[in-house]
């Protein structure tokens, strides 16, 4: 072990400058960046107003891709979380529209919710030591089969029974220095939050350290069970305030599978680690491929290409993304 | 530096003047050498001497910067794994590289082809068969059938030889291939190496132990730095000579010996830190009672499967415990609480650094100070740490420890084995248990690591701190440990003190069970 001084110290010397390796550090930005400039060439209206109103329509996806980031970095997948949102939002408006409630207690009680279906996830993965895939596939399946019976398939709609108060977390008013809308507002400080939590705190180094190795963790004193499990809750969490934001901005609880939503936060968490230097889950990451999905989306959108285009574009996207991450990563 | 002693005419494999960098580390340096066939090769040198790097060219899992191979005179292009396969080179890595959920026939057959039925069917007699011949050259008994991963390590190892076997290989290189085998099993293994030898295959033996080099092999190639520094005929040299080569300077004792100069005896006569008490588990372990006291190296002996890692696991409370009590400092402590036992003193740095030591793709920093991250608190009551703390601690244990690391941000899988195992001792010292279970810390580890290691553990017991020592070398436990218990199938079955502690006293009571 002597002999390994020389070698160190010349290991700090740059290794040589690489294509492939820049690319898979820097491509996801710079396609983000690619893409957003030639739209606004093509369409003067992309910018304003097209990115405003992007980014408050995408705000339940980035919530929704928010927790799936807290489970994603500890090795887990909740298939569930658009089951759960549907759900919770039914129950919200369901509360407020047919039984009058006031609407600070149906938020709490679709928080109650939520909390529930995120600690059943969370036993029966991390304490019963259920295969997370396919025990969310299943809870998702039950919570969207019970809200389609609930209200026979159909949306719950109440504009005019829902109180204004409850709107403005759809809309509201723009704020006076960057006109964004409420939800956005909303899930920015969602954003901050996770983000002080997985990367600044000891329970997100935790975390990472699960999604690592869970048994190094284990035998480091960390309590595994219990944090895997809490990623769950987070996601329940997520789930209400983007079930809570949807249902206000469209003011009915719709009634579909929330499928391409599901879809979307999970290319949106992948987006994001492939763009992150060690292709690790990341809440920058997880913001920064909900808004590249979302400008592409809108981009199409404006140049008048249907939904089969899209969704095209936006598979492409992401197996490049893929392909670009692990070029670099066996380059490293 | 490249005369071989033995000339044999023709070479298998010439390696021309092959250099190899990685960013900043020239890992193989302008090395050539000749394989003959028919021989059986010893290749040592410390942790990244460039052994691995240099297997890895001639496998095709790497690129050489420079030089040539030639096979059998014709040159050798090798653009990925399956060109070496296809030229004949067998590899048998120290992780081992089988499917475990296929059968013994489909892993020998592996990558081969199996026979086809109709052009498109597995034809599974058939292939069932092939794989029993090929197994009967090795004169072992394996069902063709059985799962590979119901089958021992040494089973498995044989196995991944039998792939070899299958495909003609003309050489084979063995990595470690002893690790985790009990001597009856490495004996069997020297057998099958030697029967593989006079067949004509070029045999080369990568190990770190040299008991091994010297009983096995014909001829020695040692790697330091990267260059080929020696390339003798065994019986030329001895274990000195040989230590000296590795070490590039002069010395070499025995483990008597260090015992002796570092005057160790018996057990201090001090307060017990650690009591167990009649504990029992259902991974073997069986009414094992014994205490460690302050300032003791207490050293775990005994055959590998005789389950002194077990107990390790039961004591610290990784695995449940049936029955018995375990006492830190007096404080009884709960099973299947590793985060209690770490609270009441007791550290347990597992066998496997990659699979349960390290977060491989953690910094070494962020390693480090993994178990004792509380202590770097940006405010004592806000649970987040201050970055600028973690780098101090981590840079105190990384001069100490002498961690071979360009910074303390290197991710630990880019570390070599030795200085792995360096980082998860660093974690505990940092976390500052006062008991600490080593479990075999010097596996793949090269001969300075080892010493190292050794005065990490005699440090520590200065310091007033308890240590168990796990080893399958004997030699090891002789030269530190106060006090040795030997294990056999989950029980203490004996207790050597002070000048008792020699190796044949371990052997015969290892051996006297059966």
């Amino acid at each position: 072990m002597t002999d390994t001084t020389t070698p160190s110290e010349s290991l700090k010397s740059r290794p040589a400058f690489s294509v492939l390796s820049f690319i898979s550090q820097y491509g996801v930005i710079l396609t983000l960046l690619a893409s957003v400039v030639t739209f606004a060439i093509l369409n003067d209206r992309y910018i304003d107003p097209g990115i405003r109103n992007t980014l408050n329509i995408a705000s339940p996806l980035l919530l929704l891709a928010l927790g799936l980031t807290a489970v994603l970095a500890m090795g887990d997948f909740d298939l569930s979380v658009t089951g759960i949102q549907s759900a919770a939002g039914a129950i919200v408006v369901l509360l407020i529209v047919n039984h009058d409630w006031y609407w600070i207690w149906a938020i709490l009680i679709g928080l109650a919710f939520c909390l529930v279906a995120g600690v059943v996830n969370g036993t029966l993965v991390s304490y019963i030591g259920m295969p997370s895939f396919i025990t969310t596939l299943a809870t998702g399946l039950i919570l969207f089969g019970t809200r389609y019976e609930s209200a026979d398939g159909r949306n719950i709609t109440g504009s005019e029974d829902l109180p204004d108060i409850y709107r403005d977390f759809g809309v509201g008013q723009p704020d006076p220095w960057l006109s964004l809308h409420t939800p956005v507002w909303i899930s920015i400080g969602m954003a901050i939050l996770l983000w002080l939590l997985m990367s600044k705190t000891e329970v997100g180094r935790y975390m990472y350290a699960i999604g690592g190795n869970p048994e190094a963790a284990r035998l480091s004193g960390i309590n595994v069970k219990l944090l895997r499990a809490s990623g769950f809750v987070i996601v329940g969490a997520m789930a209400l305030v983007a079930a809570v934001t949807s249902t206000a901005r469209t003011a009915s609880a719709v009634a579909d599978s929330g499928f391409s939503t599901l879809l979307g936060a999970y290319a949106a968490a992948f987006l994001g680690a492939a763009a992150s230097r060690r292709a690790l889950f990341n809440v920058p990451g997880t913001v920064l491929g909900v808004i590249f999905l979302q400008a592409v989306d809108r981009g199409l959108i404006l140049e008048g290409y249907s939904t089969g285009v899209r969704d095209i574009a936006k598979g492409c996207i992401l197996l490049l993304a893929m392909a670009f991450t692990r070029i670099g990563a066996s380059r490293r | 530096m490249t005369t071989s002693a033995l000339a044999v005419p023709t070479p298998l494999l010439n390696i021309s003047e092959v250099t190899k960098r990685y960013p900043g580390v020239l890992a193989v340096d302008n090395v050539s050498l000749s394989l003959e066939a028919g021989q059986i090769i010893g290749l040592v040198g410390k942790n990244g001497a460039g052994k691995s790097t240099l297997i890895k060219i001639i496998a095709g899992a790497e690129y050489a910067d420079d030089g040539y191979l030639h096979l059998n005179g014709e040159p050798l292009e090798l653009h990925r794994p399956h060109d070496a396969t296809d030229a004949g080179l067998a590899f048998v890595h120290q992780d081992l590289q089988d499917v475990g959920d296929l059968s013994v026939a489909e892993n020998v057959m592996l990558g081969l082809g199996y026979p086809r039925k109709l052009g498109l069917f597995v034809d599974w007699s058939e292939l069932y068969r092939q794989a029993a011949e090929t197994i009967a050259r090795l004169e072992v008994d394996i069902d063709p059938r059985q799962p590979v991963g119901e089958l021992s390590v040494a089973e498995q190892r044989l196995v991944m030889i039998a792939r070899g076997l299958a495909q003609e290989a003309q050489l084979l290189v063995l990595d470690e291939p002893s690790a985790s085998l009990t001597d009856e099993e490495i004996e069997h293994l020297f057998a099958v190496v030697r029967r593989l030898r006079d067949d004509g295959m070029a045999v080369v033996y990568v190990s770190h132990r040299l008991e091994e080099v010297f009983e096995l092999t014909e001829r020695v190639i040692v790697m330091r730095n990267g260059q080929l520094v020696a390339d003798e005929a065994t019986a030329s040299l001895n274990r000195a000579s040989l230590i000296s080569h590795i070490t590039g300077h002069e010395h070499a004792q025995t483990a008597a010996e260090r015992r002796a100069s570092r005057g160790v005896g018996g057990r201090p006569d001090s307060e017990v830190l650690l009591e167990v008490e009649g504990v029992s588990a259902d991974t073997g372990v069986n009414d094992c009672s014994f205490d460690v006291r302050k300032g003791e190296i207490l050293g775990l002996g005994g055959l590998v499967g005789s389950g002194r890692t077990e107990l390790a696991r039961a004591v610290f409370g990784a695995d449940h415990r049936q029955e018995g009590s375990v006492r830190v400092h007096g404080q009884e402590i709960r099973d299947n609480h590793p985060a209690e036992s770490m609270a009441a003193g007791l550290a347990l740095l597992p066998e496997d650094r990659k699979t349960q030591g390290n977060i491989m793709d953690f910094s070494v920093r962020n390693n480090i100070t993994l178990a004792s991250l509380d202590r770097h608190r940006v405010r004592p009551r806000v649970p987040a740490p201050l970055p600028r703390s973690e780098k101090q601690a981590a840079e105190r244990r990384i001069d100490r420890l002498s961690i071979a690391t360009p910074h303390d941000r290197q991710l630990v899988r880019l570390l070599s084995g030795g200085n792995q195992q360096k980082v998860v001792i660093a974690k505990w010292l940092e976390q500052g248990a006062d008991v600490l279970i080593f479990d075999e810390p010097t596996i793949g580890v090269d001969v300075d690591g080892k010493e190292e290691i050794y005065d990490i553990m005699e440090e520590l017991a200065a310091e007033g701190k308890a240590v168990v020592f796990i080893s399958s070398e004997f030699s090891e436990l002789v030269g530190v440990c106060h006090r040795v218990l030997v294990l056999h199938e989950g029980r203490i079955v004996g207790e050597l003190e002070g000048d008792a502690v020699t190796e044949p006293a371990i052997v015969e009571i290892c051996y006297s069970q059966h």
